[in-house]
């Protein structure tokens, strides 16, 4: 009789131990068989009861229950059994650690990042806008006459007559105008939209960086001097730099920056489409018609803009030959920044 | 715009001045030259060959086994064009060569088994026109083995030239010349008119009426009789060659160099193909289809501008001309018409037809409406001199309201307050004489001034600012560092924002950054997407509605390239329509979201630590964590549902005041199966906008707790029905107060337990913030805890 309940407590066992995949079952496997109210300590408790000549075989199967439970618990034990087990063991200093997953921002966001800070660090205030914006703050408001030839400058996706995704971050200058008194000094980062093909050059959607500053006495002057400090900030002192003249609607004049091509040093490579230049940003002195949307008075007051890809820098600054990487989200990509 | 340095000559003398020099000048006004060609370098690497003998090939029927002397020896090449003969002079690419067209290097090679030691030109390889026939054939009288440039006096500069759609004046090669002259304070030499004109008068042979005089301020023509038709002289063709033009007939292209010199756009007309002899510039009433003289028939819209003789309409205005009036060869008398268009007109017509033309370029940007009748004349005299012919006396000018020249005061002062530094007066008069603004007055401390019509871009005083500036020098004007500090707050609106994604970093998520167009079904699923109106494909044609439907493309590129184990988040906008037609903000809703997406293995398989995919609750773990760190976890009320809705197959929302703030879960196999993804997917979206407006107090310290805390643990057998949260709940409600946390550390079922049950085991944490508890206190209410326990859930405990 006791010759059977051995048997089925052993099959029981197999059971639960086949089971026991963590440290918190194990511990309630030992309990169950072999705690001093386990099973196996109240079989060798019944022992008592076996008639003379049955207790050396019962109590042989017995020890080799106890033997055999202890040594499969005592395997798992070392498994699961976490502390049990560095501790035991000799240390080894030269296994690996353990992994720890990292996590990290976007290299856009770093770029963003790098270039919001210096910009603070100057007074500039930091303001958002819609992504889906009017065609009123998109273009008009940003003297893009209605069929002008300047609005080609942007291929635009347009979501119905009167709202488009948009082609930049100036709406914002005029959002802000809207709603403070001048000075007025910010940066507006953010997501803006072109109808472009997408190639390794160009996306559907990148991030730019706009900024004003509006007050009663600012110059063309004063914009060299603050974008030359960014400039300076951002790759460095040794930097060469030049301002040409170009055209945006919502600025007259306008210019545009160029920084000596730090890959060929100016010599002239691919990247400086041979120039030895490469155009960081384009700027100029808000137009008198910006002002006059926001109700500005553009004889007292006079102020200076200027707008930069985030992408084109990112691109420049790290090697990356293909816009494309940063928005497929590649995790070897991820990983490396 | 190309420009020809040979041909920019021909108005300003540059003479001393080096080509670097020039591109740099001109890009520093504001002529950005973005590319150059040398065609002395670029063709200083091949010479004229002589081919000796030509023999079939033996392995191709096609090819041919050429013999070809490049001065110093005999070359064999292998080669494919039908025209090659012996004796012919040719142009000779040996090894080592690089062919612009096909951008490579030539090499010795084997082709069909027979050496080929160099390359027979055809004149598309040399980009000298897209001839691609058979191979130039020069002239017999060149010498082997002189570079092709000097051979074929290939000397040129092209200039590449992004002219701003501001300047309309340079887009000519006298527009240009002008700024050169400027720069370099040249003077500029216009083309001067000698016309030897015939008795009858121009308007005997047609008349003209503008019936639309706001679209067609004014209309001026030439005619040219008795002219014969054939090819260009050579002259002619290498000009309109070498900005990359196709020479079609002497008085196309005359009207076309006529365009490219002074920036008038021409047309000519068969003067006999004109019903009536007569020309009225009116715009349509009704839509209506025409035929262009590129033999496509066009859709014209209502109010299009149209040229119509006496009886049909001849050319749309501006853009191109009608198939019915076409110069060809059978033309002996011609209509030279040379008007000024209203831009908005020009370019509402070249837009609905998507019809760009180099005339019509022009136009929409604005042509000088002075300059009509001097290109005309222009055109008339070449036309007789390389078509024959008589030019009729006179002309027909039709300009029923001048436009007038603009007149503006520039203020010195106002340099000054613009630019930041005084810009000398002589500075300043001398560039307003060298750009033709003729200073009317001079008030000492301003000037007032004459625009010329040219510069339609020149309207305030700011706009000459401008010009001082640019031709001044941008780089002469200091860099001023002189930034004020700020007296008020700082604003930064993307403070929360960036809060949240260091958060989101901190918990080891990587960001991501997704395209927010995304196809039609995808934006369907999670919401009322908006629609773009003019996408580039069906797959981006609408904006997201969630942040999760566009980045799982994200994560099955990953999973594909064998990335299967991601721990990623986004924080990006989406956005739904409250309405279908987008009038006004309140019909679109955009909203900031962050999103967190786990998926694959949370723990890799090490030498210490067990394989562990990331589930349901790592995600909740996640999310809580996030909110605690915001400080929002009490503010907050979850609500659980176990039933597919959406793309979750469960989830979970966060919500205040019954307000859903967050919500994600387990994304649903059918939303997988989307992306052919085959392994779980945990996403979980926070409204940012949302968060950001529930106020949070601010954090305050709290002392920490001076008294011992005393634990106590139990297990129990419930159903398997009973929750985790309504146990929980029922605990903290059944104690008397002294109890402060109840967490759970153990649940699990086993055949042991039966088939309906389940173990959960609770760890019990007791203290007072303001005594030391005695032990009787603690075990008073956690026995009456397992009693209330047991009697409830008709648990049982399990023996300590
Ligand atoms: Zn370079």
């Amino acid at each position: 009789m006791l010759f059977e309940e051995i048997d089925r407590v052993k099959q029981d066992f197999d059971q639960d131990i086949k089971e026991a995949d963590s440290d918190k079952k194990l511990e309630l496997i030992r309990i169950k068989y072999l705690s001093r109210k386990g099973l196996v300590t109240q079989l060798f408790g019944q022992l008592k009861s076996v008639p003379k000549a049955d207790k050396p075989s019962v109590g042989k199967k017995l020890n080799s229950l106890r033997q055999e439970i202890t040594a499969a618990f005592n395997n798992l034990k070392l498994k699961y059994g976490g502390d049990d087990k560095v501790s035991s063991a000799a240390i080894d200093l030269t296994l690996p650690g353990s992994k720890y997953k990292t996590g990290s921002k976007h290299l856009l966001i770093q770029t963003l990042d790098e270039i919001k800070n210096i910009f603070k660090g100057m007074g500039f205030s930091v303001y958002e806008g819609p992504e889906l914006e009017s065609d009123f703050y998109n273009f008009e408001a940003l003297n893009f006459p209605p069929d002008h030839p300047a609005r080609d400058m942007q291929d635009t996706f347009f979501v119905s007559d009167d709202f488009v995704l948009r082609t930049h971050t100036t709406p914002v200058q005029i959002r802000i105008m809207e709603k403070l008194k001048p000075p007025v000094r910010g940066i507006m980062p953010g997501r803006v939209y072109r109808n472009e093909a997408i190639s390794a050059r160009s996306f559907c959607m990148f991030h730019q960086v706009d900024g004003i500053y509006v007050d009663t006495d600012v110059t063309f002057a004063e914009l060299k001097g603050t974008l030359v400090s960014f400039a300076k900030q951002f790759y460095g002192t040794d930097l060469k730099y030049r301002f040409r003249p170009s055209y945006f609607p919502f600025t007259e004049p306008s210019a545009e920056m160029d920084i000596t091509c730090y890959i060929c040093k100016g010599k002239g490579c691919r990247v400086c489409k041979k120039t030895g230049w490469l155009e960081i940003l384009g700027c100029g002195m808000v137009d008198p018609n910006v002002f006059k949307h926001v109700d500005y008075d553009s004889e007292k007051y006079t102020g200076y803009a200027f707008g930069m890809g985030i992408e084109r820098i990112a691109m420049l600054k790290y090697g990356i030959d293909d816009i494309r990487m940063f928005f497929e989200n590649d995790h070897r990509f991820l990983k490396q920044f | 715009m190309n420009i020809s340095l040979h041909w920019l000559k021909d108005y300003v003398n540059l003479d001393g001045i080096s080509t670097e020099d020039i591109v740099d000048k001109l890009t520093m006004a504001g002529l950005e030259v973005e590319d150059y060609t040398d065609q002395n370098k670029k063709y200083s690497t091949l010479v004229v060959g002589k081919v000796k003998n030509v023999n079939k090939h033996p392995n191709a029927d096609r090819l041919t086994v050429c013999s070809v002397f490049d001065g110093k020896e005999d070359l064999q090449i292998v080669c494919g064009a039908p025209n090659v003969k012996a004796g012919q002079i040719v142009a000779l690419a040996s090894v080592g060569v690089f062919i612009p067209k096909a951008n490579f290097k030539i090499e010795k090679a084997k082709i069909r088994g027979v050496e080929s030691f160099g390359m027979i030109c055809a004149e598309d390889e040399l980009e000298l026109s897209d001839d691609h026939s058979g191979i130039m054939v020069l002239n017999d009288d060149l010498v082997p083995g002189t570079l092709l440039n000097e051979a074929l006096q290939l000397n040129d500069v092209l200039l590449d030239i992004a002219i701003t759609p501001n300047r309309p004046d340079a887009l000519s090669h006298i527009g240009v010349a002008r700024d050169a002259a400027a720069i370099f304070n040249r003077d500029l030499k216009l083309p001067k008119i000698d016309l030897n004109e015939s008795q009858k008068e121009a308007k005997d042979y047609a008349s003209i009426e503008i019936e639309d005089k706001i679209n067609c301020p004014r209309y001026t023509a030439k005619v040219v009789t008795n002219l014969t038709i054939k090819e260009s002289p050579e002259w002619l063709k290498n000009k309109l060659k070498s900005i990359g033009l196709r020479p079609i007939n002497n008085v196309v292209d005359v009207t076309n160099f006529v365009a490219m010199e002074l920036g008038q756009p021409l047309h000519a007309f068969d003067l006999d193909l004109l019903a009536k002899k007569k020309i009225i510039i009116k715009s349509t009433e009704t839509k209506k289809k025409f035929t262009t003289l590129d033999s496509k028939e066009r859709e014209l819209d209502k109010h299009t501008l149209m040229i119509c003789d006496g009886e049909k309409e001849v050319a749309i205005a501006g853009v191109m001309g009608g198939e019915n009036s076409e110069v060809a060869e059978s033309t002996k008398n011609i209509l030279i018409e040379s008007a000024y268009f209203n831009p908005k007109s020009i370019r509402k017509t070249s837009r609905k037809l998507q019809l760009v033309t180099d005339s019509s370029y022009r136009f929409e940007r604005g042509t000088d409406p002075s300059n009509t009748l001097y290109a005309s004349q222009r055109a008339a005299q070449l036309i007789s001199e390389v078509a024959g012919g008589e030019v009729a006396k006179d002309h027909i000018d039709i300009y029923p309201s001048r436009i007038k020249n603009k007149e503006i005061i520039i203020r010195f002062q106002r340099i000054k307050k613009i630019l930041g530094f005084d810009v000398p007066k002589t500075e300043v008069v001398k560039i307003f004489n060298r750009l033709g603004i003729n200073i009317i007055k001079d008030l000492s401390d301003s000037l007032e001034v004459v625009v010329p019509t040219y510069r339609p871009d020149i309207e305030r005083e700011v706009d000459l600012i401008e010009e001082v500036a640019r031709i001044y020098g941008y780089n002469k004007i200091p860099a001023v560092s002189k930034i004020g500090i700020t007296m008020e707050k700082r604003d930064d609106e993307s403070l929360f924002t960036d809060e949240v994604r260091n958060c989101a970093v901190m918990m080891g998520l990587k960001e991501i950054l997704n395209n927010p167009l995304i196809s039609e079904f995808l934006a369907k699923i999670t919401g009322k997407p908006i629609k773009i109106s003019n996408p580039q494909s069906r797959d981006m044609a609408y904006l997201r509605t969630s942040l999760t439907i566009a980045a799982l493309q994200t994560v099955a590129n990953n999973i594909n390239k064998g990335e299967k184990d991601l721990s990623l988040f986004e924080i990006g906008n989406v956005f739904n329509t409250t309405n279908e037609n987008l009038k006004s903000f309140g019909d679109i809703s955009e909203k900031r979201k962050l999103l967190l997406l786990l998926t694959g293995k949370k723990d890799e398989r090490s030498w210490n630590t067990d394989e562990k995919s990331y589930d349901f609750y790592d995600l909740k773990g996640l999310v809580n964590s996030f909110f605690s760190k915001f400080s929002l976890d009490n503010l907050l009320n979850d609500t659980y549902n176990s039933s597919e809705k959406s793309i979750y197959e469960y989830y979970f929302s966060k919500n205040f005041n019954d307000d859903v703030v967050a919500v994600g879960g387990k994304v649903s196999k059918n939303a997988l199966d989307l992306f052919d993804i085959e392994q779980d997917v945990y996403s979980f979206e926070i409204d940012l906008d949302k968060i950001f407006e529930i106020k949070t107090e601010k954090r305050k310290y709290t002392e920490p707790l001076k008294y011992p805390k005393i634990n106590r643990d139990f297990a129990f057998i419930f159903n398997k029905s009973v929750t985790y949260e309504v146990v929980t709940n029922f605990i903290l409600e059944q104690s008397s107060g002294i109890l402060k946390e109840v967490e759970i550390f153990d649940i699990f079922e086993s055949k042991d337990l039966g088939e309906d049950s389940k173990s959960m085991a609770f760890s019990l944490e007791y203290f007072d913030y303001n005594k030391t508890l005695t032990d009787e206190e603690v075990e008073n209410d956690f026995k009456n805890l397992i009693k209330k326990i047991t009697e409830k859930f008709n648990a049982i405990l399990r023996g300590n």
